[in-house]
């Protein structure tokens, strides 16, 4: 988790070199193109001197320049791209409005200097037939599309990249909760397992030391397949059975009498791969909620198949008439079924049938 | 002393009568695996303490404390139960966890007799009840009646006044009545018992009422039925 999250923020640092250099490149090109296209145009069309024409058009596209960087500078230090459209488009007009007139009192300025009449050269060319107030005007309008035509591609590709952002951290982010899922997802011995295992374990040392001797072998290779198995692994079906063995064997030592075991599992079906502590959790469930709560105890059937190519695996147990699906049950069997959601997708499936009375199944399906 | 072990497991029963082995005052009167075997077997042997396990085929430990008037002495043994041993932390119950350590076991019984024999009665059928094991939702507490002020009927169920708590019983006010030493609970009216040793005044009300004011604030009417047989009790 380190290591992405610190190979994402290198990531991020690179994207954000690239930005700024696609910004700056543009940024030149742009003024660098309408000074082209104004002072050549000043010069053909009112017939001035390159000089003048330069340098009026050259410190307008300076001025454009500098001021677009720093209305820039505000849109990133004022996070506008994270504010709501309204507060956006109230901002956004302030600033156009605020720039374009920046930019025209800008052209009157260094066309009184250079030519000594407030209507640049180009403008009074152009719009010759109009009134002086009339060319003014357009001069402004100018400044205007100048302006909205920078404001509007700036924040285009700003928001495209903020959404864009976004959307590629959300990704990585379902990414990262499904792992920490799966982690929390894993089954684990349930303590009250344990610590009556080694009541049990007690109990037979003084009068049964060989007996407790297997049960303290069958305890460790129970604990080592737990701790040394990880949340997203598969393993063998035959593997998770020898686990399951010796976690049976410990159950009967706590049951005695009460519990039996039938097995079915066909030969081929053993070599299929099953997310680890998958069975395990189902006969834990089957024996805390069938046959531990019957006073007679039962038989715990384990049954696995494969047809067509799918893993069939069934756990059937009986279980008290009249008790209540209890909520702990509901949690058991639905983090392993949002395990195997997220492992196979919904080429998996996992479903408890209580409709028989007396008796539950449990049922995966696993692509084989 | 008289002991009950209760346990699923006979791997269970058997380590703790091993442990007990160790302390002669205890003697073992017998075993049971569910409850409904201890619940004959603590009425049969009248055991003055019960070494009670929790989780059980057909019903709980607590399932079994909420079916017995008379509840003697309790020890709960269990494997780990988080919510069982937070219930019972309410009142200091004793529990031990299995595997059960001599130490503890040995602490919980010299708790046990230290405590006087006037709280650890036995089950005798026909005196009155001392103390009653309540459940409320994830709650449990065992109440000594002295310290309950008022019982009210509330549907099928009482309502009882302990303190600041207001656990509610699973029994009828009527059937409870005819448990409760009559000498110091007196039934005020069709929904309320009151505890005598409770009340602080006593007023007439308009149209000759009583009004008994109780230790806690709270304040009960007697009904005109009641209120000779009332007047007779206290000597108003």
């Amino acid at each position: 988790m380190l290591d992405s999250a610190t190979s994402l923020s290198v990531l991020r640092s690179r994207q954000g070199v690239a930005t700024s250099l696609g910004y700056w490149a543009l940024q030149f090109a742009g003024w660098a193109l309408y000074f082209w296209a104004q002072a050549s145009g000043e010069v053909i069309f009112a017939d001035v001197p390159w000089s003048k024409a330069a340098t009026l058009w050259g410190g307008f596209c300076v001025s454009g320049f500098a001021l677009t960087h720093l209305l820039r500078w505000i849109i990133n230090r004022g996070r506008w791209l994270s504010l709501p459209p309204r507060a956006l488009l109230i901002r956004t007009l302030i600033a156009v409005a605020l720039l374009a007139f920046a930019l025209y009192l800008m052209t009157i300025v260094l066309s009184l200097a250079e030519y000594h009449t407030p209507v640049a050269p180009i403008v009074g060319a152009l719009y010759r037939r109009l009134s002086p107030d009339g060319q003014l005007f357009n001069q402004f309008v100018g400044s205007l599309i100048v302006t909205l035509i920078w404001v509007g591609l700036y924040l285009g590709f700003a928001v495209q990249r903020h959404r864009y952002d976004a959307q590629v951290r959300q990704a990585e982010l379902a990414q990262l909760l499904n792992a920490a899922e799966l982690r929390l997802l894993k089954a684990q011995l349930n303590p009250h397992f344990l610590f009556n295992a080694m009541n049990g374990v007690r109990a037979l040392i003084a009068d049964e030391p060989a007996r407790a001797q297997d049960a303290v072998t069958q305890l460790a290779r129970t604990l080592r397949y737990t701790l040394a198995t990880n949340d997203d692994e598969l393993v063998s079906l035959a593997r998770e059975l020898e686990m399951v063995n010796d976690y049976l064997a410990l159950e009967g030592l706590r049951l005695a009498d009460r519990l039996d075991v039938a097995r079915d599992i066909a030969p081929e079906a053993t070599q299929a791969r099953i997310p680890v502590m998958l069975i395990q959790t189902l006969i834990e469930n089957a024996i805390k909620h069938g046959i531990a709560e019957l006073k007679e105890g039962g038989t715990l059937r384990i049954e696995a198949h494969v047809v067509n190519a799918e893993l069939t695996i069934r756990i059937i147990n009986p279980r008290p008439i009249n008790a209540p699906v209890s909520p702990a049950q509901g949690t058991g069997l639905k983090n392993s079924s949002e395990r195997l959601r997220l492992l196979f997708g919904s080429r998996a499936s996992l479903r408890l049938d209580m409709s028989r009375l007396g008796e539950a199944t449990a049922e995966v399906r696993l692509p084989a | 002393m008289k002991a009950l072990v209760v346990d699923d497991e006979p791997l269970a029963r058997r380590e703790l009568r091993r442990l007990l082995a160790a302390h002669p005052s205890i003697e073992i009167a017998g075993e049971a695996s569910d409850i409904d075997e201890a619940h004959e077997r603590i009425e049969s042997l009248a055991p003055e303490v019960v070494f009670l396990d929790i989780q059980m085929p057909g019903g709980t430990g607590f399932d079994l404390l909420a079916r017995l008037d008379c509840v003697p002495r309790i020890i709960f043994t269990t494997a780990y139960d988080r919510y069982a041993v937070n219930a019972f932390d309410v009142n200091a119950l004793d529990y031990l966890l299995k595997p059960i350590e001599p130490e503890r076991l040995a602490a919980a019984l010299h708790k046990l007799q230290a405590t006087p024999p006037a709280a650890r009665r036995a089950a005798h059928k026909d005196s009155h009840l001392e103390q009653l094991f309540v459940r409320d939702g994830p709650r449990c507490w065992f109440i000594p009646l002295r310290d309950v002020s008022v019982f009210s009927a509330e549907g099928n169920y009482v309502r009882m006044q302990w303190g600041q708590e207001r656990p509610l019983l699973g029994r009828s006010l009527t059937a409870l009545e005819s448990k409760l030493d009559p000498q110091r609970f007196f039934r005020a009216n069709r929904q309320q018992i009151i505890n005598l040793e409770f009340i602080r005044s006593v007023d007439l009300g308009v149209g000759g009422r009583l009004h008994v004011q109780l230790n806690g604030g709270c304040e009960i009417q007697i009904s005109r039925r009641q209120a000779r047989q009332f007047r007779e009790r206290t000597t108003v």
